[in-house]
């Protein structure tokens, strides 16, 4: 089913690309918009993941969080930026999350430098519910094993339970799985991600009958994951038209409407 | 003409999935397809898939714009029999080999092609289904690596094969395929942004087929990424039936 002119899409999770440069990532940012913008898709929420390495110094996150800052400068009216932090460096990360929000970022990245269940995430959860802003946490239970510091959902659950007032987007609904949602569905304040891996089919309606439509967002993971086969996802499923407005937008409007600015 | 290179009729083990006719037929029409090639799930899981090819057969009966692709297991002795067999079934189309699946390694294929070559038939080289992290702990099949299923494509010239399952990443391989005629392979996991466009550039338009994986897979994603390409529409025409035409032997005049 097509979207209707005035369903609200909003991509919660999108890089701005690989490149290490602000002009490769200009190059790669209009491939993503012009994605993006044939399919309707109102605004994309974008984190740098700094150079890609697993837990970058924090000379390399800020440039990565800059790149992101100039490209949502330079498409405000459909760009949003996350801002990526590393907890390895309790202290910078905090810093980086003022700098970062006082610039007008929505919410906050957390990747695989350490697991979200791992104390030096907790002042970055409690910056976050001071502030109002969301952290979107990549999660996956791998068949073929985790990275180092990777987090399950269950580690997110230990987090959500810890910070009831913080909300979380976990990432990646198909990396999550059945388990996943079953460890999360405790928690009023996570939410999941569509993006990540194949759209296998049934997961979307899956998650919204386990955590309910007000706790499943539409994402892409792009430039890693097409718009196309993410929106897949999204009208190929089951869904109510009510259910599918949620999830493709307005789940998201509202925990982007909660910031304290 | 719209044709899906690569459904499947059936039940997935490890979690429910819309595997009927009844489905198959609505996803087509609701996705603007008007035929499919369609393959049983349970051939990839059953170690003889006879009786898993009868049943999808015996399904397709009667049905004019599903033609079958049965699944093959190039381990079992009378494999070639088994070819045979069913390159006598009109809806016959190709079969598809599994190697991950089935557990040996691709070379051990070469006979199955060269038989399905033999009887006018396609074969098709699945790299993968299931996201190999994502997999259940009561399923653990590796992907089979393009360069061993291209290896074997080489090997057996006069065989028309389809790659089935490539991702993106791999795409860089591809361009062995240029020498190789005769050679297709199906979109069903190919993803990421401009994905389509640098399969493209990687090994030509005529080489693409449209491809769902469905039911596993959401069949919109599929129509959705060939949307978001910018593709000619010469190359659109070829990419959604004219290249499955050719690398399945479809007869056109019944292919609208």
């Amino acid at each position: 089913m097509p979207a209707t002119p005035s369903d609200l899409i909003i991509d919660i999770h999108a890089h701005p690309g690989y490149s290490q440069s602000l002009e490769g990532l200009r190059g790669e940012c209009q491939a993503l918009l012009r994605a993006a913008a044939h399919h309707r898709v109102d605004t994309i929420c974008l984190n740098s993941l700094a150079d890609w390495t697993e837990s970058p110094d924090p000379d390399r996150v800020r440039e990565g969080n800059d790149a992101v800052l100039a490209l949502v400068a330079e498409h405000p009216d459909r760009l949003l930026g996350f801002c990526y932090v590393n907890p390895c460096y309790p202290q910078q990360a905090l810093e980086e999350i003022d700098r970062g929000l006082a610039a007008g970022m929505v919410g906050i990245k957390l990747w695989v430098a350490c697991k979200a269940s791992d104390a030096r995430v907790d002042p970055i959860a409690r910056r976050a519910a001071e502030l109002g802003v969301p952290i979107l946490q990549h999660a996956w239970y791998k068949a073929q094993g985790q990275l180092a510091n990777e987090s399950t959902p269950a580690d997110v659950a230990a987090l959500a339970a810890r910070y009831p007032e913080t909300q979380i987007v976990m990432a990646h609904l198909t990396g999550a799985g059945e388990r996943g949602l079953a460890d999360i569905v405790p928690y009023g304040n996570i939410s999941v991600d569509l993006s990540g891996s194949d759209p296998e089919a049934g997961l979307t309606e899956l998650a919204v009958r386990t955590l309910g439509p007000r706790r499943v967002l539409f994402g892409t993971d792009a430039p890693i994951r097409s718009y196309g086969a993410s929106l897949g996802k999204v009208y190929g499923a089951r869904l109510s038209p009510r259910d599918r407005r949620l999830v493709l937008g307005e789940n998201a409007a509202r925990l982007l409407g909660r910031a304290r600015r | 003409m719209r044709i899906d290179a690569a459904a499947y009729l059936g039940a997935w083990p490890f979690r429910a999935v819309e595997g009927g006719l009844r489905g198959l037929e609505a996803m087509l029409e609701e996705e603007g397809l008007t035929g499919a090639l369609v393959s049983p799930l349970a051939g990839l899981f059953h170690t003889d898939p006879a009786l898993a090819n009868d049943r999808l057969l015996r399904s397709l009966r009667g049905r004019r714009s599903l033609w079958a692709v049965p699944a093959s297991n190039a381990r079992l002795a009378d494999c070639h029999l088994e070819i045979e067999r069913l390159s006598h079934r009109r809806q016959v189309r190709g079969v598809r080999l599994a190697p991950a699946f089935h557990g040996y390694p691709a070379a051990e294929a070469a006979d199955a092609l060269r038989t399905a070559a033999r009887c006018g038939l396609a074969a098709v080289i699945q790299l993968r289904v299931q996201d190999a992290r994502g997999q259940p702990p009561g399923l653990h099949v590796s992907d089979l690596p393009l360069g061993d299923a291209l290896a074997l494509a080489e090997a057996v010239p006069e065989a028309r094969v389809v790659i089935a399952g490539a991702k993106l990443a791999e795409l860089g391989e591809l361009s062995r395929l240029q020498a190789r005629p005769d050679l297709w392979l199906d979109i069903s996991h190919l993803d990421g942004l401009d994905c389509l466009a640098r399969a493209c550039d990687a090994i030509g338009d005529e080489r693409l087929l449209f491809a769902t994986c469905w039911p596993f897979f959401y069949a919109r994603a599929a129509r959705l990424k060939v949307e978001e390409a910018e593709l000619s529409p010469q190359a659109r025409a070829r990419l959604l039936g004219g290249n499955a035409v050719r690398a399945f032997g479809l007869p056109v005049e019944v292919v609208d």
